[in-house]
């Protein structure tokens, strides 16, 4: 114990001498200057030795001599003197002289001692004191949360925020539902908070899933049909499908999907996936108008390659900046157009800000919200137009919002939520005659043929509620519309919206045979042309209605209004309706199964509008997804989803490698003992697809293959194959001519597809014997040589199906089956697949050797023996020895190694496990509407082709696959679907 | 929370002649307390009283004795304190004998019971005072019993100041 009093005794030494002075020559008058401590100590610093341990700094000091007598006074003064000692030690706390000691014990809490804030506000201070050395500075205070909740700073705080990364207009929506990801420039919900992975399937095959696609960049193109069509030509070919010039498309009826390639450079150097919707041609004009949307990656280089196409290399300054001078735009127009958004505007926009915090007079324009593009500044042109062929290309981003709706039910949901826009009451307008009106509806009610071209759009709308599922629909059906603002009739509560009662009433038979009629041509036909037109369109238009938005406040207060609390308001306000555009988006196209699984539409509205849309929509039951959702949409699809499936763009490769340094983090944040030893699973990279060095040796092993692969032990093809190889990599040699290693491409021909597709089938398949089998040629020697020289270096998009059980995963490897296999196969079809023998891991050991330090090397090579012997059974099988054995004799700096994982370079990606590799999957999950394992992947050409000629025809197509932490290969049907 | 517990014995160290008190030390009131123990209850006791027996304080002006004993045996060792009859300090054999005034099971305790027991004397010798200069000495002694504010700061800056050079 701490601060205890001491005895209060005299020193046995001085006591002799002491004692009797005292008792001779001490008087009672030296008693009370003794007892003061403060004058005595000082002085006799010496003194203070012989004392047991010394006093308490005030606690009265006693002096060495005795007092002879004993008064009243003495007495007292001695009692008040161990009163105070006692008292001080009873105040101060015992134990870790803390300040929770002060605390009675019920009322300690856990980390009292860390957070000061914890303890009683009485004893703070005190805490604070003796802590205050060790802690940090305190942090500035920011404003109250109630300062920073008011509304006009919460705005420019948003604002602050986006200037970064763009916000979509749903974006506090979605960030409080959302884990939201920062991408491409955007802040995207990727998925739900909640739980959902089921539900959101079966909205998309039941009911209804909705996603906010406002982050795809629109680029509008203008100008004459014939130039256009002449100049976006070079970016795309006919080979590869339909294309911008497809004659549905360009009546503007259809909206039409296509990929895009550098200008003249097909099949290499392709872009990304784009689609476009035309609009329908006006009467007697030649001039039209595009859209093209494309994910935001692609939109930069989509951009300069549209310029260099359409020639369109000069920009037109935004005019709302009056203030720039031409000279500082006219610079960045040459050869790079878009000059870099961030740094100039972020600047401007900051000066701005602070400028305005500073003088915090109500001179300051008052924060607005920011709608469209936050992080663009106002100087950023965004037209460019061309002086030889007349084409205008204007950047759309962020300026329409869309949606996508997904399942069969998307059109209940819309028919529900939207409603084809009322007239305006005629006597207003008379009233109004004289003044014309600012809002764009009521002009439009004055035209006769517009209101018309209004009706029978209405119309089709009416007959759309009647259809059974929106995958009836012909794919990339367009429809033009003006719809009353949709938040007039919002529900008070959630509901889930059903098939529309109209379908209800066919079946009651209470609709006429008009109706059926026009039912069956809307499926059957699609919209006709006229009824596509909309005035999203034009950008006045567009302009007019973002404008005059009634605000949510001003609603809610015309709301109160209403005499009846909770009815319709009526009239409605003459600014609530807007032009949209619905795009039906077609679902599963290819394959037999599940087929236009997905459909849905896609809604286009002006910006601003975002909210007002969403909020009704979600209340019509229908579930939200993220990025998250989009990708899993397309894997049950069978579409390859961009970047992720295209490793032949840019963007694809881009993703590849953030995708594989972030999952190498993940593989590096476990402690060695505790992470998937990838080299003993004969995995050499599990994190990423090297598809440059799959397609290059798949073309060496076809030129030049037959011997070495013999040499290299590969006793799996049996031999009458291996002659047949033999007898191909003759004839092969006689065609193919040498020619300098290509890039990879992937194959995206529809003819070659096609017959790929065929080939890929088993002939001897019961039932649905394809019909075009006829068409095919015959899978042999000469076919699949002419095929490679087409399509040696590509790689096909291939789906693959599980037999039994097993669940694919990303990056599991597509695997040759060898004739043993497929014996097994025959066998039965619940055989689970033979097993890759277990690997050795070279590294291991050296690795250890290194942490070791020399002295050990002896043992560690000594278990690195023991070590080969354990694994040298299936050595023998074993199929390349001397890439094993290679990075071994290679001396390499070992630093950057990482336990479990192939050091760079790779040895022979094909022939490094006991089957040959063919390709990687890369999405593969269990499929719910297949209710089995289902992957994605590519494939390499050269390798499918190979092994389908040496494959016998019951078993042609049948494909091992291995999950890169298994040993395991499991049997895999291939489909390539076109 | 599990711990070692023992009893702490507020005496008084009652002498006839009062200078005689100012020779008292610790240790020659431990050997005392031990040998009366050693007389009463044998090697037993005396082994008793070897194990975490201590004289915690002395206050030679007042006679004031803090003694230690394990709880378990206290009782024991407390029956021979009546049986010291004088304590050999300093080569002087003081005839005196102990008066037990509280019994604690903490320090804490029996120094509260001390101030209150010292308060009490005090105020009760304020009346039996003889002169008036007496009478104001004692008043001041009274008013000095109590820690002031001051006193107080001065005292935890004081402890605070240690703390520093102890770390």
């Amino acid at each position: 114990m701490r601060n205890q009093p001491v005895s209060v005794q005299y020193p046995s030494g001085s006591t002799q001498n002491g004692g009797d002075t005292s008792v001779t020559g001490g008087g009672r008058d030296d008693g009370p200057s003794n007892v003061r401590p403060s004058t005595e100590r000082p002085k006799n610093p010496h003194q203070r030795a012989g004392w047991v341990r010394g006093h308490q700094k005030d606690g009265g000091g006693y002096a060495k001599e005795m007092p002879k007598l004993i008064t009243a006074g003495a007495f007292a003064r001695a009692r008040s003197a161990e009163v105070r000692a006692m008292l001080k030690a009873v105040t101060v706390t015992t134990g870790s002289s803390h300040v929770c000691g002060a605390l009675p014990k019920h009322m300690r809490r856990r980390a009292m001692s860390h957070n000061t804030k914890r303890l009683p506000r009485r004893l703070r201070d005190v805490a604070n004191r003796m802590a205050g050395s060790k802690k940090k500075k305190e942090q500035a205070k920011s404003k109250s949360r109630k300062a920073r909740r008011r509304h006009g700073n919460l705005l420019l705080e948003f604002n602050r925020r986006q200037r970064k990364n763009m916000w979509l207009e749903t974006h506090i929506w979605h960030a409080k539902r959302f884990h939201m990801v920062k991408k491409w420039g955007y802040c995207l919900g990727d998925r739900p908070t909640y739980k959902c992975y089921r539900p959101c399937y079966r909205a998309m095959s039941g009911h209804c899933l909705l996603q906010d696609l406002s982050y795809y960049c629109c680029i509008e193109l203008q100008g004459e049909e014939d130039k256009l069509l002449a100049s976006l030509s070079q970016l795309t070919s006919k080979e590869a499908g339909p294309t911008f010039a497809a004659a549905l498309s360009l009546s503007g009826r259809r909206q039409g999907s296509v990929m895009v390639y550098k200008a003249g450079q097909y099949p290499s150097q392709p872009l990304g996936p784009v689609t476009f919707l035309w609009r329908p041609r006006t009467q007697g004009s030649t001039h039209r108008q595009l859209w093209i949307w494309a994910h935001p990656i692609i939109k930069k280089d989509l951009l300069l390659e549209l310029q260099t196409v359409c020639q369109c290399c000069e920009a037109v300054v935004p005019p709302v900046v009056p203030v720039v001078t031409p000279a500082e735009v006219v610079p960045t127009l040459g050869p790079e157009p878009e000059p870099k958004p961030e740094k100039n505007p972020e600047t401007k926009q900051i000066t701005g800000t602070k400028r305005k915090r500073s003088c915090k007079d109500a001179s300051g324009p008052p924060a607005k919200k920011i709608l469209g593009d936050g992080t663009r500044s106002p100087t950023t042109p965004v037209t460019w137009k061309s002086s030889s062929t007349g084409i205008v290309i204007n950047d759309l981003t962020m300026e329409i919002v869309r949606y996508r709706l997904i399942g069969p039910q998307s059109h209940s949901v819309l028919a529900e939520t939207l409603e084809a826009a009322t007239d305006c009451d005629v006597r207003i307008m008379e009233i109004n005659k004289s003044q014309s009106s600012s809002l764009w509806w009521p002009e439009h009610c004055k035209d006769e043929s517009k209101m018309n071209l209004h009706q029978q759009q209405a119309d089709v709308y009416h007959i759309l509620k009647g259809i059974y599922s929106t995958g009836e629909l012909p794919p990339g059906t367009v429809l033009g519309l003006t719809v009353d603002d949709p938040r007039l009739t919002l529900p008070t509560k959630k509901v889930k919206a059903l098939p529309c009662e109209h379908a209800v009433c066919v079946c009651c038979g209470f609709v006429s045979e008009v109706d059926e009629e026009k039912r069956k041509e809307l499926m059957l036909r699609g919209v006709s042309e006229h009824c596509c037109q909309s005035y999203l369109w034009e950008q006045s238009v567009r302009d007019n209605v973002t404008d005059n938005k009634i605000s949510e406040q001003e609603l809610n207060r015309m709301r109160s209004e209403v005499l009846v609390p909770g009815s319709r308001l009526s009239p409605t306000p003459l600014q609530g309706r807007v032009p949209i555009l619905l795009v039906h988006q077609p679902g599963k196209q290819v394959g037999h199964e599940m087929s236009s699984w997905g459909a849905g539409w896609d809604l286009l509205l002006p910006k601003g509008w975002g909210m007002a849309f969403w909020v009704p929509l979600v209340y019509r039951g229908v579930r939200i997804g993220g990025l998250n959702m989009s990708l899993k949409h397309s894997q049950n699809k069978g579409a390859p989803h961009f970047p992720h499936d295209y490793p032949d763009c840019f963007a694809g490769v881009h993703f590849q490698e953030e995708q594989e340094t972030e999952l190498l983090d993940k593989f590096k944040r476990r402690p060695p003992a505790k992470r998937t030893n990838y080299i003993k699973h004969g995995c050499l990279a599990p994190f990423r697809c090297p598809w440059q060095q799959l397609a290059e040796e798949w073309e060496l092993i076809l030129r030049e293959g037959g011997e070495d692969r013999k040499g290299d032990g590969q006793t799996g093809t049996a031999t009458e194959a291996d002659t047949e190889m033999e007898e191909e990599v003759t004839s092969h040699r006689d065609i193919t001519v040498t020619k300098p290693p290509s890039r990879i491409t992937v194959l995206r021909n529809t003819k070659s597809l096609r017959l790929l597709s065929g080939w890929c089938k088993p002939t001897t398949s019961k039932g649905q014997r394809h019909c075009r089998v006829r068409e095919l040629p015959p899978l042999d020697r000469s076919a699949t040589t002419s095929f490679l020289t087409a399509h040696g270096m590509s790689l096909v998009w291939v789906r693959l199906s599980l037999l039994s059980k097993g669940k694919p995963e990303l990056h599991a490897m597509v695997c040759v089956p060898t004739a043993e296999d497929l014996q097994l196969l025959k066998k039965g079809p619940g055989s689970s697949g033979p097993q890759e023998p277990p690997h050795r891991d070279h590294f291991k050991s050296r690795i250890k050797r290194r942490k070791k330090g020399p002295k050990k090397a002896a043992t560690s090579s000594l278990s690195s023996k023991t070590e080969g012997k354990e694994s040298n059974p299936p050595s023998g099988s074993e199929p390349n020895p001397t890439t094993s054995e290679d990075p071994k004799s290679s001396p390499k700096s070992s630093s950057d190694r990482i336990f479990g994982l192939w050091p760079d370079p790779l040895p022979s990606v094909t022939s490094h496990c006991s089957r040959l590799t063919l390709g990687w999957v890369t999405q593969g999950d269990f499929s719910l509407s297949a209710g089995c394992g289902d992957a994605l992947g590519f494939v390499s050409v050269a390798g499918l082709l190979n092994t389908l000629v040496n494959q016998p025809m019951e078993h042609r197509g049948m494909l091992l696959l291995r999950n890169p932490a298994s040993l395991h290969y499991r049997f895999a049907k291939i489909n390539i679907e076109v | 929370m599990v711990r070692v517990k023992s009893r702490y014995l507020l005496c008084e160290v009652n002498v006839s002649d009062r200078s005689q008190l100012l020779l008292l030390d610790d240790r020659a009131v431990a050997a005392a307390v031990k040998a009366a123990v050693a007389r009463i209850h044998g090697d037993y006791g005396a082994a008793l009283c070897s194990i975490r027996f201590n004289v915690k304080y002395v206050n030679a002006h007042t006679g004031t004795v803090f003694l230690r004993f394990p709880k378990r045996c206290y009782r024991l060792l407390w029956s021979a304190l009546p049986f010291i009859t004088s304590v050999e300090a300093c080569g002087q054999k003081i005839p005196c004998f102990l008066n037990c005034l509280h019994v604690g099971g903490t320090i804490r305790t029996c120094q509260k019971f001390l101030i209150r027991y010292n308060k009490q004397q005090l105020h009760r010798m304020l009346p039996k005072c003889k002169n008036k200069e007496e009478e104001e000495q004692i008043r001041r002694e009274i008013l000095n019993c109590s820690l002031k504010g001051g006193n107080k700061e001065g005292f935890e800056d004081g402890s605070e100041s240690e703390e520093d050079e102890e770390e």
